[in-house]
């Protein structure tokens, strides 16, 4: 059976709306989110109105996480100064404009959500504010996944879809301890995993406009990474008119972000 | 010069231990760094006279360079150094009568001096840390899935991590062994083959049970202070 990963939604209405037509006219009726409903965009109620109303399963996000606990996250979160006084004021914004209810229902989201083998996290299994990104070091990729019992694990955060798959892993270790000098080395066989990550819905930062996200077929367990247009220039001028920073506006019309990479995608927030 | 470290642990306020360990490194020849990896305090007797000693060395100590433990941050953390978080994992395993047994342990103007020491050192190509860069309680032994140790020393960057929250003396290494990705994007797919870096984990014991480390041969020895079958009798070069 076919089922649906998207995540990263940023309050861009238009574009959420493009991807579920896209999702339902594929006759798809499972459906998961990744959270991140919110921060950056225009329509932060909007949209947790419409995961609301047509019942998606959803985990929470690092910018849901945040408008509920409040900004404690480390800078790790932000690959620059500007980057992270641009998020504040997003936040501030955000914050404001987010009714109770909608607030209490981002409060009220898990961390992550388990069908099987299959594991839903937004950053990663350890916190929503990691990054796993396609090249990161593929040993503590699988670690990831493994530490968590998944064999697929689904994830968002980077903004940036693709389907890593980890194979033909071993370890081999000596041990010397302090009753025997030295014992016979020994070989450990790591399993094959995969982590897919399903872009970004509402701020897709892959080199194109064109909204993210995944369909899995949990029976074959192929992945298709699909991309959706959607009125970007409707968005961008809700952005302007909100009073948000100009740069997530141009960021949109752009689909990346120009010259910030967070520095260390391995960094675990320790707050 | 050539280095040779001395790494002690798990003392819990045990002053006899200590000093029996200080009387041992003075009898071993070389020893250039003395490095303590927490669990200086814990809740079974008094520890102001432990720390008195580690804050100020005797004559002819070798000065003891410390960092915190999973009891000193159970200790600060309920003293109010941790912010909002209390003593939660020591309440949680072992009960309120734990917390105030070691809240009793320390004299209050010790606690400034335990809040001032840091999480871990880096050393060459070395991190020592109580547990590992993922928690200070992480548990790390010789069990432990090689997949987890060698992702704790890709945290760090370094080629060995020295632990003491296992109590356990071990030294684990990652000698060989890859693994295949690959990834497939919106650009196309990829392959990648990545090797086990050649790396170690080091447990290196609490108490009594001490480590010492030589930095250039890669040796690690472990010891027992006041053992009669101290294994550096042997005599290595
Ligand atoms: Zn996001
Ligand atoms: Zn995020």
């Amino acid at each position: 059976m076919n089922h649906a990963i998207i995540s990263c939604l940023h309050a861009n209405l238009p574009a959420a709306k493009a991807v579920l037509n896209d999702i339902d006219r594929q006759g798809i009726d499972t459906i998961t989110c990744l959270g991140d409903l919110v921060g950056y965009g225009p329509q932060p109620n909007e949209v947790v109105e419409l995961i609301r109303k047509r019942g998606i399963a959803t985990c929470q996000g690092c910018w849901d996480e945040d408008i509920i606990d409040g900004l404690n996250a480390c800078e790790c979160s932000y690959p620059s100064q500007l980057a992270e006084r641009r998020g504040h004021l997003a936040h501030q914004w955000t914050d404001d404009q987010l009714t109770d209810e909608n607030k209490s229902f981002l409060a009220s989201l898990p961390t992550s959500l388990r069908r099987d083998r299959l594991l839903f996290v937004h950053g990663s299994p350890n916190s929503q504010h990691e990054y796993l990104l396609p090249d990161m070091d593929a040993f503590a990729a699988l670690e990831r996944v493994e530490t968590a019992g998944a064999d697929i694990l689904f994830c968002g955060h980077t903004h940036q879809p693709y389907v890593r798959e980890l194979r033909d892993g071993s370890i081999r270790v000596r041990l010397q301890n302090a009753d025997h000098e030295c014992d016979q080395g020994e070989e450990l066989t790591l399993p094959m995993r995969k982590i897919v990550n399903a872009g970004s819905v509402g701020e897709p930062r892959h080199g194109s406009t064109n909204a993210t996200y995944v369909i899995h077929n949990d029976a074959t367990d192929e992945v298709e990474i699909k991309e959706v247009p959607y009125d970007v220039g409707r968005t961008c001028q809700a952005i302007v008119e909100a009073g948000l920073p100009k740069v997530f506006a141009w960021r949109l019309s752009h689909g990346f972000e120009f010259a910030e990479q967070a520095e260390d995608a391995s960094h675990v927030c320790e707050r | 010069m050539i280095e040779r470290w001395a790494l002690v642990s798990g003392l819990l306020g045990d002053l006899e231990a200590y000093d029996l360990i200080q009387r041992d490194l003075k009898k071993t020849r070389g020893v250039t760094s003395l490095f303590v990896l927490g669990d200086l305090v814990g809740p079974e007797r008094n520890c102001d006279a432990l720390l008195d000693r580690l804050k100020n060395p005797h004559r002819g100590d070798l000065k003891p360079d410390c960092i915190y433990g999973w009891w000193e941050e159970q200790l600060l953390a309920e003293r109010g150094f941790r912010g909002e978080r209390k003593a939660d994992a020591l309440r949680l395993s072992q009960g309120e009568d734990a917390v105030n047994a070691l809240l009793n342990t320390v004299n209050p103007s010790n606690l400034n001096w335990l809040a001032s020491l840091q999480f871990g050192f880096i050393e060459l190509d070395c991190a020592l840390i109580h547990g590992s860069s993922s928690d200070v309680g992480d548990n790390l032994t010789s069990e432990t899935s090689p997949l987890i140790l060698l992702d704790r020393l890709t945290r760090l960057n370094v080629n060995r991590l020295f632990t003491a929250r296992s109590t356990k003396q071990f030294h684990l290494e990652l000698t060989g062994g890859g693994i295949n990705s690959q990834v497939k994007d919106l650009n196309g797919k990829r392959e990648q083959q990545q090797e086990v870096p050649k790396r170690s984990v080091i447990g290196i014991g609490a108490g009594l049970n001490y480590t010492l480390y030589d930095v250039g041969s890669d040796k690690t020895h472990f010891l027992t202070a006041g053992s009669k079958t101290n294994p550096k009798r042997k005599g290595f070069a």
